[in-house]
């Protein structure tokens, strides 16, 4: 169980993490996802213990990771963004290591256990520096089940693998999930929609949504805009379907293929049925009629492009405020 | 793609629990680090440079002893150590937490369930073993004095008792830089350079001595010297002496790790 309330970073003037809430569930995938530079990372180190946050608290599996850290990192399994290792080591060497450190019975057995677990066990005794980049995600991997932990943190945990592996992790990260509370960032939208069962997505350090994949497809789609598509004169259908009651307006859109983008006049109203209606007796040819957001990659787009329209505006709202001080 | 397909087997495995107590995790530290000195070049060329060196001073040390009828003089070796030492230590310590923030694998101890001391208690322990078995191994030379000669037992003790105190606080003190800076050659030259103040001081409080003798006095005792070449290197143990060395690796190791955890802050 991860609970984060409220979770703010900042260094001097910049504030990475801006009052960040949400709450992860043991036994579900919770995606983590934004652009580049978001604040996931800075996020997910509060809340391994790496570092304090400014303001805020979050709670990981029961303890706070400000007050009782150590109790924290011995319940948590982490992999770093490009996961470091001891490259002078070997992968099983490495594991001791840290189970050594962690106080983990048997490590060396457990060490082989977790590398077996990850699929390297015919590689626990080449050295990490002769490992592929592939093979070294899954040792990082095996350090963050080595003590099995309640709550596992991966950050970009397929960052730099090949399509190939890049399923196989997926896979991994799903199975994990079923009896660990899982929370891993990525930047890869197709790969939240995947994988997760929860997605929180954070721009500029602020959460912009959170929900399940389904959840937010669907909030998205109902207050969104419909895409039709015809056979024949595009121009034509939109003027026939632009004055129907519920429709608010209807434009033909040539970066869609010469679609027609339709915007209903509520965002509780579907006029799909009776745009269908109104085209089919008109005698247009229907090819295709859908919400436009259907991906989490539109939705995310939709939800960045927002923020940055309201800050542009803020921006200038700020700059008349300016200009109106000065004079 | 030659490599096995990631199987899973999270089942049965995860409530049990593989966690107890165990050894602190230092001592996982400390062997970690003594196995790398054991395995580096770097500190084998120490040790054959530091030997080499010796040996050679040693043997024309000797040869002009026999001709001129000094008394044997099993001082001679752990004096010349304890000078080396601002080459020593840096060498020794420049790597041990500059290269774990280079690579980011600080951050992977940082969060492992243990306090920063215990980390840098165990790598600054495995610096002092490595340095301590080499002035073990100068100790050769105190055998080639017992043979040519009758050297002072309680002098010899008392040198290298010092010797190995001295080296300890220098890591202790080498510590410090390499937790500052993620580069091992600037923490090894402001080590060589700190190391090298604290050998000198004593010249220095010699020619500020005029001017402010309270402020000559301090500077005196702040330096490793005055805490070596008069006493302990004599033969003489003084409680002071003993204790300021094992303040000074106290002392360089806490700000070590306050260094250390002020990177949280940083990061």
């Amino acid at each position: 169980m991860i609970e984060v309330e409220q979770l703010t970073k900042a260094y001097g003037d910049f504030t990475a993490v801006k009052g960040v809430s949400f709450a992860a569930k043991p036994g579900q995938v919770t995606g983590f996802l934004g652009p580049n530079g978001a604040g996931k990372t800075t996020t997910m180190r509060m809340l391994t213990g790496f570092m304090p946050p400014t303001s805020g608290k979050a709670v990981v599996a029961g303890y706070d990771v400000f007050n009782q850290s150590l109790e924290v990192r011995r319940r948590v399994g982490y992999l770093p963004e490009n996961v470091p290792l001891y490259r002078d080591m070997t992968a099983a060497g490495y594991l001791q290591y840290v189970g050594e450190i962690r106080g983990v019975r048997n490590g060396r057995a457990r060490a082989l256990e977790v590398l077996d677990q990850v699929g390297l066990a015919h590689r626990a005794n080449s050295r990490i520096r002769t490992l592929s980049k592939g093979m070294r995600q899954r040792v990082g991997l095996a350090q963050a089940l080595l003590h099995n932990p309640e709550v596992l943190i991966l950050d970009e945990p397929t960052i730099g693998l090949d399509p190939y592996q890049v399923l196989e992790l997926r896979s991994l990260v799903r199975e994990l999930g079923r009896d660990h509370t899982l929370l891993f960032s990525t930047h890869i939208l197709g790969e939240a929609e995947q994988v997760c069962d929860q997605v929180v997505i954070i721009n500029q350090g602020q959460i912009t949504a959170q929900g399940s994949p389904t959840q937010l497809r669907a909030e998205l789609a109902r207050g969104g805009r419909i895409l039709m598509r015809v056979d024949g004169d595009a121009q034509a259908a939109a003027d026939a379907v632009g004055t129907l009651p519920g429709v608010e307006s209807a434009t033909v859109d040539s970066t869609m293929g010469d679609g027609i983008v339709i915007t209903p006049s509520s965002a509780d109203l579907d006029p799909r049925t009776t745009i269908a209606n109104t085209v089919v007796t008109r005698g247009i040819k229907l090819v295709e009629l859908r919400p436009l957001a259907v991906n989490l990659e539109e939705i995310f787009l939709e939800l960045t492009r927002q923020q940055a329209a309201q800050e542009i505006e803020q921006e200038a709202a700020h700059e008349i405020a300016q200009d109106d001080g000065d004079e | 793609m030659t490599d096995q397909s990631i199987h899973i087997d999270t089942s049965g495995t995860f409530n049990r629990d593989v966690r107890t107590g165990g050894s602190a995790p230092f001592w996982a530290v400390f062997k970690r680090e003594l196995g790398l000195y054991f395995r580096s070049p770097v500190a084998y060329a120490v040790a054959f440079a530091i030997l080499f060196f010796l040996g050679v001073l040693v043997s024309g040390f000797l040869s002009q002893a026999s001709t001129a009828q000094f008394p044997a003089d099993s001082t001679y070796a752990p004096r010349l150590l304890v000078f080396l030492l601002f080459l020593v230590a840096p060498l020794l310590t420049m790597r041990l937490i500059s290269e774990e923030a280079r690579e980011g694998t600080l951050e992977v101890l940082m969060t492992l369930p243990m306090h920063e001391g215990q980390f840098i208690i165990g790598k600054f322990l495995a610096a002092w073993a490595y340095f301590t078995l080499v002035l073990a191994l100068t100790l050769v030379y105190h055998l080639i004095m017992i043979a040519v000669g009758v050297p002072d037992l309680g002098a010899t003790f008392g040198a290298y008792f010092g010797a190995w105190l001295y080296g300890g606080a220098a890591l202790a003190v080498c510590m410090i830089w390499t937790a500052i800076t993620e580069d091992q050659v600037v923490a090894a030259f402001l080590s060589a350079a700190t190391i090298l103040v604290l050998y000198l001081s004593e010249v220095a409080a010699i020619s500020i001595g005029q001017q402010n003798p309270a402020l000559a006095e301090f500077v005196r005792e702040l330096g490793f010297t005055a805490h070596y070449d008069s006493t302990l290197l004599q033969g003489i143990i003084r409680a002071q002496d003993v204790l300021y060395f094992v303040f000074m690796i106290i002392g360089a190791l806490f700000i070590t790790t306050r260094i250390v955890e002020t990177r949280r802050w940083r990061a």
